[in-house]
C-alpha cells in the first residue's frame, strides 16, 4: 500500500516536474525600450504591473468594444528618460516610436501622438482584456490605440519600443 | 646641386606614395542598386560596406569559389543555384563532412531589404549571414582564416582584393563583405507580374483572379471571396520580414525564432519567406516537407495545425470562409497557383551577372 502511494507520488511529481524543467530555458516575457532614450529598459509583466495603470477602448475586429487595461505608452517613455510633455518641443518634435512585435511587424507614431500635453487620447501597452490576460497569439502584451478606424496600429505581442529621430 | 637633386627625388616619391594611395582608395567604383521603385527604399547597406563595382565582382567569384570549403569541393553556390532561384531543390543540403542540414537552404532574391537572416532571424545583415555556411562543421567547415590563407596564396585574388577594398592582405572580413555585396545585387524584379505592375503584361483572367485572391481578406458576411496570403506575404516584394509560426505542427519539433529570442511566444516561428520565384524553389517550408505549391495551398487551406503560437493570423477567429478553414474551392487554388508562377523571374535565373563566373558560357 505504501509502495503504491510512493510510486503514485513519484509519477506526478515526475508530470509536475516536466513543465517546470520546460520553463528553466525560458525568460519571462519582456518589452525593451531603447533608442533616444536616458535610460534603456526591459520591463516585465511585474514591472508594468506596478506602474500607474491606465485603460482604453477598442473596437476589435470582432466589432465588439473591449476594456484593455496596462500602462500609458507616454508613462513607459518617461521612465526611460524619453522627452515626454515640457520637454517635447523643438527637434525633440521631430522624434518617433516605433513599435516592434514578435513577428516583426512594426508601427510608427510621432512622439506628440502619444503625448498628454498635444492629445486627449490615451494610448496604452495593454497586458488585460476586461481584467484577463490577453489570449495566446495576441499577448501578454498589446498596444491599444482607441480612435482609430483601423486596428492595424494596435498590434499584438509588443516586444520593443524603439525611440528615433526623423532623418532624412 | 647634388642637395637639390635629392630632395627633387624624395618630392617625387613621395609624390608617387601619396598618389599611389590614394589611387587604391579610389578604383573602387560605387554601384547604384538598380530596383523598381514600388520596392520602396528601406534597403539595408552598411556604412562601411558600400556598393562598388569592383566589390561586386569580386564577392561574385567567391560565391562560386570552391577554395572556400574544407574539401575544397563546394562553394555557396552548391546549395544557391542560379537555375534554382539560389535554392538547391532539396529538402536539406549535404555539406563537407557529409551531414544534412538543419534546415532547407533559402532562396536569394532581394535580400537588399532583408535584415535578419536565416530561418530564425538570427543574423543582422548579409555580412553576419555568410559567415555561418563558410565555417560550420556541417556546411562549408573551414575558418575564415583558413579560406583568407588559401586565397592569399593564389595569383588571381590579391590583386583583386586590392581594386576592392585597397589592400592586397586578404582578410576574412573582406571576404564577408565581397560576399555581400554580391548578394545585395540580386535583385529580382523582373518576372511577369512585375511587367503586369510596370503595364506590360495583361495576365490572363485566371491569374488576375489568383492576384485578387492573394491580396484580398475573406469577408463572408460581405460575401468577399480571399486567400489573404498578402496579409504576411506583403506588397509587390511579397516580403515584409514576418515572423510566424504557420501551424505544420501541433508540436513543433523545431523551436524556430524561440531559440533566439528565449521567448516562449516564438516556439515553432519561422520566417514568413519572400514568394518572388517561388515556382522554382521546391521543396518548401523550413524542413522542406511540401513538393509542390499545390501541397502548400492545401496546407494553408484545410490543414493549418492548432498550437499555443500558431499564428493570430491563422487561427479560427479570422474569419475564413469556411468556418475554420479557408474555403477555397479547387479553381481559386489553381488561379493562386497561377499567380504565384507569375513571380517566376526568367531574367534574374539567366542573369550572366550572377552567373558561375568559372564556367564559360
Amino acid at each position: 500500500m505504501k509502495t503504491g502511494r510512493l510510486y503514485v507520488f513519484l509519477l506526478l511529481a515526475s508530470f509536475s516536474f516536466h513543465p517546470a524543467l520546460a520553463q528553466v530555458k525560458e525568460a519571462p516575457a519582456f518589452i525593451k525600450v531603447s533608442g533616444e532614450v536616458k535610460t534603456p529598459l526591459q520591463l516585465t509583466l511585474a514591472d508594468l504591473t506596478k506602474m500607474k495603470a491606465a485603460t482604453a477602448t477598442l473596437k476589435d475586429r470582432d466589432g465588439v468594444n473591449h476594456q484593455y487595461t496596462g500602462v500609458a505608452v507616454q508613462d513607459i517613455l518617461d521612465k526611460a528618460g524619453v522627452t515626454t510633455g515640457k520637454e517635447l518641443r523643438g527637434e525633440n518634435l521631430a522624434k518617433y516610436l516605433l513599435v516592434r512585435c514578435a513577428d516583426g511587424y512594426e508601427v510608427a507614431f510621432s512622439l506628440a501622438e502619444l503625448d498628454s500635453a498635444f492629445t486627449d487620447r490615451t494610448v496604452i501597452l495593454a497586458h488585460e482584456i476586461e481584467g484577463k490576460p490577453l489570449a495566446a497569439g495576441k499577448g501578454p502584451f498589446r498596444l491599444v490605440v482607441p480612435g482609430e478606424k483601423k486596428p492595424a496600429r494596435s498590434c499584438m505581442q509588443v516586444v520593443e519600443f524603439v525611440v528615433r529621430f526623423g532623418k532624412e | 646641386m647634388k642637395r637639390s637633386i635629392v630632395y627633387t627625388g624624395c618630392l617625387i616619391f613621395m609624390v608617387v606614395c601619396l598618389s599611389a594611395m590614394s589611387g587604391n582608395r579610389q578604383t573602387a567604383r560605387p554601384l547604384k542598386p538598380d530596383y523598381p521603385s514600388y520596392f520602396g527604399n528601406r534597403i539595408n547597406i552598411p556604412a562601411d560596406n558600400p556598393l562598388t563595382e569592383e566589390g561586386v565582382q569580386l564577392g561574385r567569384l567567391l560565391f562560386y569559389e570552391t577554395k572556400l570549403s574544407a574539401n575544397n569541393g563546394i562553394s555557396c553556390a552548391h546549395c544557391h543555384q542560379q537555375k534554382r532561384a539560389f535554392t538547391d531543390g532539396l529538402a536539406f543540403s549535404t555539406g563537407v563532412d557529409g551531414t544534412l542540414t538543419a534546415r532547407n537552404s533559402m532562396s536569394l532574391a532581394n535580400l537588399l531589404w532583408v535584415r535578419n537572416f536565416f530561418w530564425d532571424g538570427r543574423a543582422q545583415g548579409l555580412e553576419a549571414q555568410a559567415q555561418t555556411p563558410l565555417t560550420d562543421a556541417h556546411e562549408m567547415g573551414q575558418s575564415l582564416a583558413a579560406s583568407a590563407q588559401k586565397l592569399q596564396k593564389t595569383k588571381s585574388y590579391p590583386p583583386l582584393f586590392n581594386k576592392a577594398f585597397g589592400t592586397t592582405v586578404i582578410t576574412g572580413d573582406h571576404i564577408l563583405k565581397a560576399l555581400a555585396q554580391f548578394e545585395r545585387t540580386l535583385i529580382s524584379a523582373n518576372s511577369k507580374y512585375d511587367q503586369y505592375l510596370r503595364g506590360a503584361y495583361q495576365p490572363t483572367a485566371a491569374e488576375l483572379n489568383g492576384i485578387n485572391l492573394f491580396f484580398t481578406n475573406p469577408n463572408p458576411a460581405a460575401n468577399v471571396r480571399g486567400a489573404a496570403c498578402g496579409h504576411c506575404h506583403g506588397g509587390p516584394k511579397t516580403f515584409s520580414e514576418l515572423f510566424h509560426n504557420n501551424g505544420l505542427d501541433s508540436v513543433p519539433k523545431d523551436e524556430g525564432r524561440a531559440a533566439i529570442t528565449g521567448q516562449s511566444i516564438d516556439k515553432g516561428r519561422f520566417r514568413v519567406a519572400t514568394l518572388r520565384n517561388i515556382a522554382l524553389t521546391a521543396p518548401y517550408m523550413h524542413d522542406g516537407r511540401f513538393t509542390t505549391l499545390e501541397a502548400v495551398v492545401d496546407h494553408y487551406n484545410e490543414h493549418v495545425q492548432q498550437s499555443p503560437t500558431l499564428s493570430v493570423f491563422l487561427q479560427k477567429n479570422q474569419g475564413g470562409m469556411s468556418g475554420s478553414q479557408l474555403g477555397l474551392t479547387a479553381s481559386e487554388k489553381k488561379d493562386l497557383i497561377a499567380f504565384l508562377h507569375l513571380l517566376t523571374d526568367t531574367s534574374f535565373i539567366t542573369d550572366k551577372r550572377f552567373s558561375n563566373p568559372f564556367i564559360n558560357n
